[in-house]
């Protein structure tokens, strides 16, 4: 819970007067890096033209930097200011503090006009047995004016989304020709094992130069992602990630649309023409995760859709920030949900807005009944934290502009009713049995740190007196950035045992469906929400706080707000060593991880 | 019932509520103290915000504010007739500067769920009402309360200052 910062400014000198010192126990040996020497265990559709994509356009009156300010700290040699919220300075007893690693970013000495401008995303669709080339490499990517050496699979941003039938398998060739180790992780899908990309666990991590060969396996239709599972925090927002869509064989699946969009929402953290160095030995921003000032959708700062007047469009929404969850709509256009991660819910519903956690997908139908503009946005309350006020913050992600000319074929009759799906009602069934069983496993999750600065410290103690269920937005950048997984440990802890992280080591049957509840304490040093994601299996979330979910889904992400008990009931269906973490790749690379193993019949 | 006879004072009394409220209850992060008002001294409860139905994680308008169900336990309300010519507690989301009141719905002695409340901040308020689907309160407040997020507002009601944490 947070309070007026100025209240709590005055608390803290009086604690400094006092010589407080910082109470909390010391950081357990970290886990074992891999990476540059990092953290390892980390885990649109246009025809491809070949052609360069447009440079990213960024409206002059939507400046990201705008009113910030920015403090200029020294950080591994180089100046890099930190943007700062309008109005928000930088805490004084943290000016001249750097972060205790040094910096990184893509490229070192690398020319950006010597590389390829990086492409929008093609659609590889293929068939059971089809062979990908998958290469992640540099690119050139044009942000508010400025050429960055930044990354991309197979020279686009999202990477190819691969559409595949339900039931498919591939091979996916994967070259690494980033100048840093990687993999690839086939986010949601109960694939085998071995091929899940997570190094030291199911495989070794592929050096630069290096190759590997994945059998990637659809069982489930959905919507899914792949992305790297060594050091998500650079990879991913430096542009390697890409969708997944499995169609089924039911052609009445979903609701007939007019069109189909699949959006990725990212965020990037940048200063006027400098991208916001890395921590090269583990990630920084350890405390909320890295939460970028310039929001993007399919690596554009203003995503365009054409429509026409009562176009149903059906949107494939994913979330691959670090840390950012997202509140999205459409600008008063009409929506329902229909699906989730790897199924329909059971039941369509209105929605004002979709709530898009780091690595969660939502399928939305949208329709755009008079012609004009719909602004995409992203609508969230920010807490002011010098003024201990909530302010409406709204990002404007978007316009899909509707002509005057009538949808054809027009299908507002069938976007009218919200239907049922009795498949996943009876997909479902045999577990229902086991909704009100105690829990097989329990969860806590909390955070530990050490030697942050005094000013953190003693800002912390007093700010998380007011938790907010959700940080929408990082109000503190400069507490956050100085924080590294050296100084903060993320934990899950098993309550049986007290096993902390990879210490916990699961073991579950084949077959068996496990009840796992999972408390986010509010009373931790930082509390904040956790989107925690189990690798190879299917979940659902059976309740929230207690109160039951009468909406059912297939899930392999679910938010933990900050203080609610949720519990999931896992399909222990898929053999082998499953990883289970939080998704804010910071806070993974902080710890946040532990491997449930499920062993064969 | 116990603390009267032991003679505590109203404050004694509102003290330990809070305390024990907040230590023994489920600790649930959301939970909201209701302090009673000296008409009706030996009312007490608790009203739990409860994130409303949805398809999320979190309930939230398109705006971004979360969506509360409220779960209200309350013990010792007198028949409101006894307050005066009301015949219904009612439950509202009250803005901090009193400004804006929404009626959540109507509540009893024992477990009651209104809904939904949206503001960021508010006051938690029970009245005594002539009208159970009034839109406008009349009648007498009983049991009020803060959210959680009203500490932003009120620095003074921060736990730091009432020893509890």
């Amino acid at each position: 819970m947070r309070v007026p910062i100025a209240l709590a400014a005055l608390l803290c000198a009086a604690l400094t007067a006092a010589g407080a010192q910082q109470p909390v126990a010391p950081v357990p040996k970290p886990v074992p890096p891999s990476g540059i020497t990092g953290t390892k265990g980390m885990p649109g559709m246009q025809a491809d033209t070949g052609k360069p994509a447009p440079v990213a356009k960024v409206p002059a009156d939507t400046n990201p930097m705008d009113g910030m300010q920015m403090s200029g700290m020294g950080h591994g040699g180089m100046s890099m200011p930190i943007p700062m919220p309008p109005g928000m300075p930088m805490m004084p007893g943290l000016v001249g503090l750097v972060p205790s690693v040094s910096s990184f970013l893509p490229g070192a000495g690398v020319d950006p006009m010597s590389l390829p401008a990086v492409k929008a995303s093609s659609v590889a669709r293929l068939k059971d047995g089809d062979t990908l080339d998958l290469t992640a490499m540099l690119v050139r990517r044009t942000v508010r004016g400025h050429a960055f050496v930044m990354y991309g699979f197979n020279g686009e941003v999202p990477g190819p989304l691969i559409r595949v039938p339900q039931n498919a398998t591939i091979t996916v060739r994967f070259h690494n020709r980033i100048d840093l180790p990687s993999t690839v992780h086939w986010h949601g899908l109960r694939l085998d094992n071995k091929y899940d990309g997570v190094p030291d666990i199911t495989q070794a991590e592929v050096a630069p130069g290096g190759s590997f060969v994945y059998k990637v396996h659809f069982p489930d239709a959905g919507v899914y992602w792949y992305h790297p599972h060594v050091r998500e925090d650079i990879e991913q927002p430096m542009g390697l990630f890409g969708n997944m869509l499995v169609d089924s064989p039911d052609h009445n699946y979903y609701s007939p649309v007019n069109q189909e969009q699949a959006l990725m929402f990212d965020d990037l953290l940048v200063h006027a023409d400098s991208l916001i160095p890395f921590g090269r030995e583990s990630p920084d921003f350890a405390l909320m995760g890295r939460v970028g000032n310039v929001l993007l959708v399919n690596g554009e700062t203003h995503y365009a859709l054409n429509a026409h007047a009562g176009d149903v469009v059906r949107f494939y929404l994913t979330n691959v920030a670090n840390s950012r969850t997202y509140n999205i709509s459409f600008g008063g256009a009409q929506m329902k949900v229909v699906a989730s991660d790897q199924s329909r819910f059971e039941h369509e519903a209105w929605v004002p807005s979709v709530v898009l956690a780091p690595a969660e997908r939502y399928v939305v139908e949208v329709r755009f009944d008079h012609p004009g503009s719909y602004a995409l946005v992203n609508a969230v309350q920010a807490i002011n934290h010098y003024k201990g006020e909530f302010e409406p913050e709204v990002d404007t992600l978007g316009t899909v502009t509707v002509s005057g000319s009538a949808a054809a074929p027009d299908f507002s009759r069938q976007f009218a009713t919200l239907r049922s799906n009795a498949a996943v009602s009876r997909d479902i069934a045999p577990y229902r049995k086991y909704f009100n069983k105690a829990p097989d496993k329990k969860l806590t999750l909390t955070m530990q740190s050490t030697a942050l600065p005094l000013a953190t410290v003693q800002f912390m103690s007093i700010d998380t007196a007011y938790f907010a269920p959700v940080e929408w937005v990082d109000g503190m950048p400069d507490m956050n950035w100085l924080s590294t997984a050296k100084e903060v440990r993320w934990i899950l802890r098993d309550d049986a045992t007290g096993k902390e992280n990879m210490d916990i080591d699961w073991h579950v049957r084949q077959g068996s469906v496990v009840k796992l509840r999972i408390f986010n304490d509010p009373k931790s040093f930082h509390p904040m929400q956790h989107p925690i994601h189990l690798h190879g299996q299917r979940m659902l979330v059976v309740s929230r706080d207690g109160v039951p979910n009468t909406n059912l889904v297939w899930k392999d992400t679910a938010l933990i707000p900050v203080g609610s008990t949720v519990d999931l009931l896992i399909d222990a269906s898929n053999p082998g060593a499953w990883l289970l973490h939080c998704h804010i790749a910071e806070h993974m690379g902080a710890g946040m991880m532990a491997v449930m193993h499920v062993d064969p019949r | 019932m116990i603390l009267e006879k032991v003679g505590l004072s109203i404050g004694g009394r509102l003290f330990i509520a809070v305390v024990v409220t907040m230590l023994a209850g489920p600790t649930g992060p959301f939970d909201i103290p209701l302090f009673a008002t000296p008409s009706v001294p030996a009312a007490r409860g608790v009203a739990r915000l409860v994130y409303a139905s949805s398809p999320f994680g979190v309930a939230v308008t398109a705006d971004g504010r979360a969506r509360y169900d409220v779960q209200v336990t309350a013990s010792g309300l007198p028949a409101p007739a006894k307050l005066g010519a009301f015949n219904s507690y009612v439950a509202w989301e009250v803005t901090p500067d009193l400004d804006k009141w929404v009626r959540l719905g109507t509540i009893t002695n024992g477990k009651s769920t209104v809904g939904q409340a949206e503001l960021n901040k508010f006051l938690f308020v029970i009245t005594a009402e002539a009208d159970s689907t009034a839109s406008k309160h009349a009648g007498p407040t009983v049991l009020h309360g803060t959210s959680p997020s009203g500490w932003l507002q009120s620095f003074l009601t921060h736990p730091l200052f009432r020893g509890v944490y």
